[in-house]
């Protein structure tokens, strides 16, 4: 064979290979970019239950949104998600010294705060000083949106406005409770919840029986117990998982009656139902619950948009990455708080801070979470204001075995309250 | 005295003088933030030794003063405006006072007793902070994020936190060093070893105990207005936390107690190990365990700590080791 016979052969072989290798550079620099979400997890101390279940639903999102190929910018770029994070202990010290590494050396281009108020309080200064907006979740403190920060959005429905709910739920369950206890923890979080609740309830004619605050970490709740007088109308306060679900239990052990009892943050964890008889009629407030029905038909309603996945393609996925874990509402806080960034940067066509700021600022819309609207007033920007509050109770299944329900509001209710049986 | 002619005046001076001059010159965030952590737990070991070091009294509530000067200063900071150093300064000063006050109560017990009393000090601050009303009870104080403006913006306002405290952990080395050469240390060291027989050689126990309880707590009153100036609040959880106290202990113990560089030494390895234990799988619950096991071994087998180890068996060295 003459050796001329082969050139189209080479030239064909050698356009095959280099081709692909040519184009695909092309493609990969003006087409897809990947943008770094920066965040510091508590993945040791005492946040450690609420924050991984709140990484956990971050991953989640982060997964599903690349899956899809990602976000598609206004020129066309395709935009994936990736993730940097840091162990922070669950402890302030460092958590400066982290963002400031995220977004230095890490490059992160959005960030998500930490678990917990005063965690992320110190990374918001860091944010608003690199220019960088942070959502935040797992942060219900008022005060932190009231500092003057411009780049800082809550997720979660406030503080404020944690409890307030439940004084109407036991208007509806016993108008003639009048008398309130109230023992919480002393922390931020807790404290901000309920001298809330406190002014709330006397607004509302209930008398303050009891107004006691302990220490973070306590695990001997009988001094406190000891002064709740009987009868009371309702028992409220708490603070965070651990203490809170000791100080349920020893409610129960204690046989105190009241005709509510509603704690903080513990009662919505699916843990929460390994008390047993204990957790039976405790009522939780609930940032999100599995049950919640926000849907594209609500939203209609409202007139506003709805986005994203839905209430039970969000459950379903939660627990088949999560080997079957019932997703709690810092789980949903999570994926939101990816969700959102995901939709402000589509809107916005760009990761510009400037262009994403804008769309979060007008921001009025409805997620699988509820609704999602910010304060954009100086006074309280960032502030969530579109969000409300579920507050679910723990009944007893007819296999004997706890069941959460949410019970208020009614529109929301998939069972109705009980009053506290005596114990 | 004529400190500046002894090479080991001039050592932990130059380290911690070139450290931080390097730290400017880079001008680089995440080694200013890496350096303001590791400055302030040098300086807050080097505060304890000169009460644990130089006396051999072991406070576990030492963090106390970092809690108490920390909210008093921001308190003048944040509710009457006054700027950061001023506010700083007023914070070590009412540490060094509270812990004169504190010193002549308990720095008459001894041994267990002591170390007790410094722990329910720091828990009843604690139950103070959270209870007063012009400190903002719970929930703390904060600073409007237009607080840094005077500074130039959030950027300079931290920078200018990291040199005051370079300046501070400068002055504590300095005030460690001088007291240790002293004839007020030498008293304090007369305490460790005797006291008894201190007080019959002529050394004014109470009072020297009291003044170095005073001078170990100026530092860490100044650094918490710092750190709580930098963070945008303060809060009882955040101010009096029990195992800094510890941790801060094993510095000492681990760099070498009396001695000028072992808190130094002490510190920046105690942070560093700490880092990579918090990055191990298998460590990252355990580092605080970890850190007992350590403070345990050392007490067993090298209780001079790293500097006193190295002072011990090479001789040579011991001028340039204090």
């Amino acid at each position: 064979m003459k050796p001329g016979k082969w050139y189209p052969v080479i030239i064909l072989v050698a356009l095959g290979l280099l081709l692909p290798g040519a184009a695909s550079p092309v493609l990969a620099a003006g087409k897809t970019k990947t943008v770094v979400i920066g965040f510091t997890a508590s993945k040791t101390g005492k946040f450690n239950v609420e924050a991984t279940r709140q990484i956990n639903g971050l991953h989640l999102w982060m997964e599903q949104v690349n899956a899809k190929g990602g976000v598609k910018l206004a020129d066309g770029t395709m935009v994936k998600f990736a993730d940097k994070y840091y162990d922070d202990e669950s402890k302030k010290g460092r958590v400066q010294e982290l963002y400031t590494k995220l977004i230095s050396a890490d490059k992160a281009d959005f960030l998500i705060s930490p678990y917990s108020s005063p965690l992320a309080d110190a990374s918001a200064v860091i944010a608003q000083q690199y220019n960088k907006i942070m959502i935040t979740t797992g942060a219900a403190s008022d005060s932190t949106y009231k500092k003057g920060f411009t780049l800082v959005y809550q997720t979660y429905t406030p503080a404020s406005r944690y409890l307030t709910g439940a004084v109407d739920l036991l208007g509806k369950l016993n108008p003639s409770a009048k008398t309130l206890a109230i023992v919480h923890e002393k922390d931020k979080f807790s404290t901000d919840v309920v001298n809330a609740l406190k002014a709330y309830a006397i607004s509302k004619g209930y008398k303050i029986a009891l107004f006691e605050g302990y220490d973070s970490g306590t695990t001997d709740f009988a001094p406190f117990i000891n002064k709740i007088p009987q009868p009371v109308g309702a028992i409220m306060g708490g603070g965070h998982f651990a203490d809170t679900t000791t100080l349920a239990k020893q409610l129960y052990e204690k046989k105190i009656n009241a005709s509510m009892i509603a704690l903080l943050v513990a009662p919505p964890e699916p843990k929460f139902a390994e008390l047993g008889d204990a957790c039976i009629s405790v009522v939780g407030s609930s940032q999100w619950e599995p049950a919640a029905k926000y849907s594209p038909e609500s939203a209609k309603k409202l007139g506003m948009e709805y986005f994203g996945i839905s209430v039970a393609d969000f459950t379903k996925s939660y627990q088949a990455k999560y080997n079957g874990e019932t997703p709690s509402y810092h789980s949903a806080g999570g994926y939101v708080a990816g969700l959102l960034l995901q939709k402000a940067i589509e809107q916005a066509g760009s990761t510009d801070t400037a262009k994403v700021k804008a769309v979060l600022d007008g921001m009025n819309l409805m997620t699988f979470y509820g609704v999602i609207k910010f304060d954009t007033t100086p006074k309280a920007h960032g502030l969530q204001v579109g969000h409300d509050m579920v507050y679910i109770q723990w009944q007893k299944g007819k296999d004997g075995k706890p069941v959460k329900q949410v019970v208020w509001p009614e529109a929301a209710a998939t069972a109705s309250a009980f009053v506290c049986p005596a114990r | 005295m004529q400190a500046w002619r002894r090479l080991g005046f001039w050592l932990p001076v130059a380290v911690m003088f070139v450290w931080g001059l390097l730290v400017l010159v880079m001008h680089h965030d995440t080694v200013r933030e890496t350096a303001f952590t590791l400055f302030m737990f040098i300086a807050l070991a080097s505060s304890l030794n000169i009460l644990l070091g130089y006396t051999g009294y072991v406070s576990f509530g030492h963090i106390v003063f970092f809690g108490l000067g920390g909210y008093f200063g921001f308190y003048l900071l944040s509710q009457h405006n006054w700027p950061l150093l001023p506010s700083a300064l007023a914070g070590g000063v009412i540490s060094a006072l509270i812990a004169g006050l504190l010193g002549m109560a308990i720095l008459r017990l001894r041994g267990a007793y002591f170390a007790l009393a410094t722990i329910g000090i720091n828990e009843a601050a604690r139950a103070f902070a959270d209870n007063f009303s012009p400190f903002g009870g719970a929930t703390g104080m904060f600073i409007q994020f237009s607080a840094y403006e005077p500074y130039g913006g959030p950027g300079p306002a931290l920078w200018a936190s990291f040199i005051y405290l370079w300046i501070i952990t400068l002055a504590v080395i300095l005030v460690s060093y001088l007291v240790k050469h002293s004839r007020f240390g030498l008293g304090l060291l007369a305490i460790r070893e005797d006291e008894d027989a201190a007080m019959v050689m002529g050394v004014k126990a109470p009072r020297a105990k009291t003044i170095a309880f005073m001078l170990s707590a100026v530092g860490p009153g100044m650094i918490g207005t710092l750190y709580f100036f930098k963070n945008g609040n303060v809060e009882p959880g955040d101010a009096f936390q029990l195992h800094m106290s510890i941790e801060m202990l094993v510095m000492v113990m681990l760099g070498g107690m009396g001695t000028v560089l072992g808190p130094l030494l002490g510190a920046v390895t105690y942070v560093g190990l700490r880092g990579y234990l918090l990055t191990t799988p298998i460590f990252q619950n355990l580092h605080l365990a970890v850190a007992g096991l350590i403070l345990l071994l050392i007490i067993l087998f090298v209780p001079a700590g790293a500097v006193g180890w190295v002072r011990s068996r090479v001789p040579w060295l011991r001028r340039a080791l204090e």
